[in-house]
């Protein structure tokens, strides 16, 4: 699914973004927009909201494409990231105005989770492209394989896994810590 | 700062992961722009998950979202160009220092396009604030680069300053700029009008030790022909409690960088290289992460945070 191998170049529309050219950016936009307005909305889940994540962080790869490196090769990692951290950013901000506790925001979740059915696990066996992170993530336990997608791809925090997975708080944060470090481990 | 390398790995991790609360996020961002280590963890985290992004399924944007991007980006434009033509009168002084420099790099550099770039921002930033002393506007320009570096992660930090602030943050000056040669230059016209002239140095040669995932300017090393070394930091360093920094150097065609001692977060240094040879152009300088007591093999052993060449500089 990811357009890695296609031949774009994102280095070199971000360094013609630094020196001014707008065409580059529309060219970033089409090549990519689907993809970024996909990874917003998983982790917002609103639609009006992720397209306003993808504006705001346009706005922000045009202003700092030059903060850029493009010797790191890197380009398209880093586009994500910006989005992805505007979209993490939009959702916490939210939570932070619409929840008054955590309790809130367990009941919110669990009522969400009731009509979704989905399970992050499932949706994690759907991919087997994902190289070496894949290997790395199937040699974890499924509570922290699940903890980890959840946080990532959903921008689930740690009392919703815990709901999600139904264990207690400090449960799901060893979870996280332990699972990272297996990962980091794992792909060095 | 006394967080041991795990805890800030853990924490890079869950800030890329996005567990952390909205005030914890906004800690690490303003951490970001100042520290290299976890600069470094974040962003192996992100390579690490990036896979993960294929897990969300693509969403056609409405119809609407690219005119509405496309007219934002257009007015961040318009800005800078009002910008540009209203810093128009010229300060002589500070001029004829961006244009001294200028030409030092054109000796130096094979990048002519990155070389009329760096002129036109030096001159540009000169102009900026032409109606202040230069002393006191090298001063404040570098007071700023301390609180405020480049590669800050809030938008705000390009969009909500002016003047002199502006140019320094504005990345996409940084990114013209081709490397550390002509990078110098910028430095140099700060550096040459904030020493007062009775103590000033008569540096021969320029090192700009720039971060080396982020090209963000962390020291600057002048040395000068009586083999007199300065080491200035332009910004916050933030060292864990059981680490050092230490400081290196290796000319050209020497086998292995040599120790010029550990140094401080934030202090300046000044040596003297009796023991070496006269610094030569492209003469490389390092700054690594060690143990406490400085590296146990007299070698480089931990990341580099900050490496430059020299650069000679016309006097």
């Amino acid at each position: 699914m990811p357009p890695t191998a296609d031949g774009f170049d994102y280095d070199a529309a971000l360094h013609a973004c630094a020196l001014g050219d707008q065409q580059a950016l529309h060219r970033l936009y089409q090549q990519d927009g689907r993809h970024l307005l996909g990874v917003a909305l998983r982790i917002v889940r609103r639609r009006d909201l992720a397209e306003d994540v993808l504006h705001d962080a346009f706005v922000s790869i045009w202003q700092k494409a030059a903060s850029f490196d493009a010797g790191r090769g890197a380009g398209r990692g880093w586009i994500f990231s910006v989005v992805r951290h505007q979209a993490l950013n939009a959702l916490r901000s939210r939570e932070r105005d619409v929840y008054t506790d955590d309790n809130d925001a367990l009941d919110a979740l669990q009522e969400a989770q009731d009509g979704q059915g989905d399970t992050v696990a499932e949706q994690f066996e759907l991919q087997a492209n994902m190289g070496r992170l894949n290997d790395c993530l199937g040699h974890l336990d499924s509570a922290k394989r699940n903890s980890i997608v959840c946080a990532y791809v959903d921008g689930c925090s740690h009392s919703e896994i815990a709901a999600r997975l139904n264990a207690p708080l400090g449960t799901v944060k060893a979870w996280l810590k332990r699972g990272l470090a297996a990962l980091r481990e794992c792909m060095a | 700062m006394t967080e041991s390398i795990e805890t800030l790995r853990e924490l890079a991790g869950e800030y890329v992961l996005g567990t952390l609360p909205l005030a914890a996020r906004h800690d690490i961002e303003r951490r970001l722009a100042l520290e290299p280590l976890l600069r470094a963890e974040v962003a192996a985290w992100e390579q690490r998950l990036l896979p993960l992004t294929a897990l969300a399924e693509p969403t056609e944007p409405s119809p609407e979202l690219w005119p509405k991007i496309s007219n934002s980006v257009a007015g961040s434009r318009a800005t800078a160009a009002a910008d540009q033509s209203a810093n128009q009168s010229a300060d002589k002084v500070a001029n004829d220092a961006a244009g001294q420099s200028a030409n030092a790099a054109a000796d130096q550099s094979a990048n002519q396009s990155a070389n009329a770039v760096a002129d036109r921002s030096v001159k540009q930033s000169a102009n900026t604030e032409a109606d202040q002393p230069a002393n006191k506007r090298a001063s404040d320009a570098a007071d700023r680069s301390a609180n405020k570096p480049v590669g800050s992660l809030t938008p705000s930090a390009v969009t909500g300053a002016g003047g002199w602030r502006r140019w320094w943050d504005d990345l996409r000056l940084w990114r013209a700029l081709s490397g550390g040669a002509v990078f110098a230059t910028l430095v140099l016209a700060v550096l040459l009008t904030r020493q007062p002239s009775s103590e000033a140095l008569q540096p021969a040669y320029m090192v700009v030790l720039v971060a080396p995932q982020e090209r963000t300017a962390g020291y600057v090393v002048q040395a000068s022909l009586n083999r007199k070394l300065t080491l200035t930091p332009l910004q916050g360093v933030a060292v864990p409690g059981n680490k050092s920094l230490q400081f290196w150097t290796k000319g050209t065609d020497w086998k292995a960088p040599v120790s010029l001692g550990l140094v401080r977060p934030n202090q300046s240094v000044k040596l003297t290289l009796d023991q070496l040879p006269q610094v030569q152009q492209d003469q490389l300088f390092e700054i690594t992460l060690e143990p406490e007591a400085g590296s146990p093999t007299g070698k480089p052993t931990g990341p580099i945070l900050y490496i430059g060449r020299a650069v000679k500089v016309a006097m």
